[in-house]
């Protein structure tokens, strides 16, 4: 066989798919993604080697621990479709090098994909989606499940065929000054976008207020702050609860409990009251 | 409201759609099925309210509009949010008599979503832990060069789990927890201090999200500076989120140009940039 071998379309979207589909269904904390991974290569293997020996030093390779942020982690998997593609041909690839560029990528692309995608892509879409569906609306629910689809499903796609194409200098434009600086753009977009979701959404008040002897409220402390920084409250609030997780190292089920102590105290004392009737 | 053995059969299956890991896959599933703006969707149509539901899903969803799950570790299940509180919340409002779009409801809806969240990863680390049994039979058979079991392993067995740790959970929470949170209304009347403090605990708890949000983006003190601009733009202008994301789009603009000149100096490292590096 003097033809290079090349993984048919069909095969290559399979594998996309799987992963797509697949990649954390059946998630165990030992095994992450290690399945979904399998599952993946798997039409991969079947289509570039015809005899059982090859395929199962190959599959073998995959059965090492993976696990990233699985959306970005297309991109991964697209590269070692290409580097299995080179090792069929007869490069110098084996298992080392194509599990050392897997455990290498794991960490930073997880890192990458947790603050752009889930801390920031998902936030601002939800956000703007929450601001559609206020009053009820069934409007933002729908743009945010027809947006988020169409950019997950194609954004994952683009990810593997630019990783099998590319090969390891796909991540070299994620992790290069372009990418580098693209990302700290998106984070200002983020940043904005979260502050104005805060402030929109979130809504913290005090009844407190100071009463003359006539019972007329001279000093209303809620109009008193908001006449200083509108919002004050909730960004103070909001500020105390990032200190205690991000200084304090609290965990957030333990930063809940103390804002249910918090409240109850408040109530008792009358700085909360939710105005609450039937 | 009454939740029929249907209706709760019904958000059982998507329970199991939604998990993370769910059977809907990461995309759909998790991130869209899961997420509780979607969740208030599904659960209104299910349950016959659509406004009520949106309004609950909209009110938990600012708590979780930041769950991020690094290397699987999670503080809340949204498979529990999104199809057990939900639910709840919904009945829970109508049997306390509240209107739908009061803040009263939102405080309620939080309190109660948040509440069986954060129990609701026992169900995480069920489902999770029953999947081994799937995953050593997946070895077995990779062992053995029956790699076409690895679809079974995969997208299959795990089923299994969801009935186990998603639909009948979903299924009797709903079902029971209904009769249970009807009930709460004889027993916490609500200008008294118990349901006061939950409506309270209800507006404080966003905060947690959107802190969340901001641990991850800032880093050193002067990344506080964009957050309060975009709060700003919203609290005292009164933008909305999409003008307040279209201002932002000119300092990301402004943002990269400056990332990109800081980095020429240094330069070497692409091969397209080198032409441009030479006009330095």
């Amino acid at each position: 066989m003097a033809d290079k071998k090349k993984i048919s379309a069909k095969a290559l979207s399979r594998s996309f798919h799987h992963w797509y589909y697949g990649n954390l269904t059946c998630f165990t904390q030992e095994h992450m993604q290690t399945f979904g991974y399998l599952t993946s290569m798997l039409p991969i293997v079947e289509d570039l080697y015809d005899n059982k020996e090859d395929q199962q030093r190959s599959m073998n390779t995959y059965t090492a621990f993976f696990n990233t942020e699985p959306q970005i982690g297309s991109l991964v998997v697209g590269i070692t479709a290409g580097l299995e593609e080179a090792r069929a041909n007869g490069e110098n690839v084996d298992d080392e090098t194509i599990n050392s560029l897997r455990a290498g990528l794991m960490g930073p692309l997880a890192g990458i994909g947790d603050s752009l995608i889930v801390g920031t892509l998902i936030p601002v879409l939800l956000g703007i989606a929450l601001g559609l569906s206020n009053g009820g609306s069934p409007v933002g629910a729908i743009f945010y499940i027809v947006v988020w689809n169409l950019l997950a499903y194609f954004g994952m796609k683009f990810a593997y065929y630019k990783g099998y194409e590319l090969g390891g200098k796909a991540v070299e434009f994620l992790v290069g000054p372009t990418g580098v600086a693209l990302r700290k753009a998106i984070g200002t977009v983020g940043g904005m976008v979260i502050g104005a979701v805060a402030a929109t959404w979130v809504s913290v008040k005090t009844s407190f207020e100071l009463k003359n002897a006539a019972g007329k409220p001279f000093l209303q402390l809620q109009k008193q702050l908001d006449a200083v920084y509108p919002g004050m409250l909730t960004a103070a609030f909001i500020i105390l609860c990032w200190w205690l997780m991000a200084k304090k190292k609290m965990s957030p089920i333990k930063v809940m409990l103390l804002l249910v102590v918090i409240a109850f105290v408040g109530v008792f004392i009358g700085f909360f009251n939710p105005n609450l009737k039937y | 409201m009454v939740i029929s053995w249907l209706q709760a059969a019904l958000l059982g299956l998507f329970a199991c759609l939604a998990s993370m890991p769910g059977m809907g896959g990461t995309s759909f599933g998790n991130y869209t099925l899961g997420r509780p703006l979607v969740g208030g969707l599904v659960c209104g149509l299910i349950l016959g309210d659509l406004k009520l539901g949106i309004l609950c899903g909209v009110a938990m969803q600012v708590v979780y509009i930041a769950l991020v799950t690094p290397g699987g570790t999670v503080s809340a299940d949204v498979r529990a949010i999104s199809y057990i509180g939900i639910p709840l919340a919904m009945v829970a409002v109508k049997s306390q008599g509240l209107a739908a779009s009061s803040p009263a409801a939102a405080g309620l809806a939080t309190s109660m979503g948040t509440l069986v969240g954060t129990v609701g990863t026992v169900l995480f680390y069920g489902t999770a832990t029953l999947n081994l049994a799937w995953q050593s039979y997946g070895w077995k058979a990779v062992e053995k060069g029956d790699f076409h079991k690895l679809y079974l392993v995969d997208w299959v067995l795990p089923w299994v789990s969801h009935i186990l740790f998603s639909f009948i959970p979903t299924l009797i929470m709903c079902k029971l927890g209904a009769t249970a949170v009807t009930a709460m209304k004889d027993a916490l009347p609500m200008d008294g201090l118990a349901m006061k403090t939950l409506f309270t605990v209800g507006a404080l708890l966003p905060c947690v999200g959107i802190a969340i949000l901001v641990k991850q983006i800032v880093e050193k003190a002067t990344d506080f500076i964009p957050f309060f601009v975009g709060f700003t733009l919203a609290a005292s202008l009164g933008l909305n989120l999409v003008s307040a994301a279209v201002v932002s789009l000119i300092f990301a603009v402004i943002t990269y140009e400056l990332q990109i000149i800081k980095t020429r100096p240094v330069a070497q490292v692409a091969i397209d940039d080198d032409e441009e590096e030479e006009d330095i």
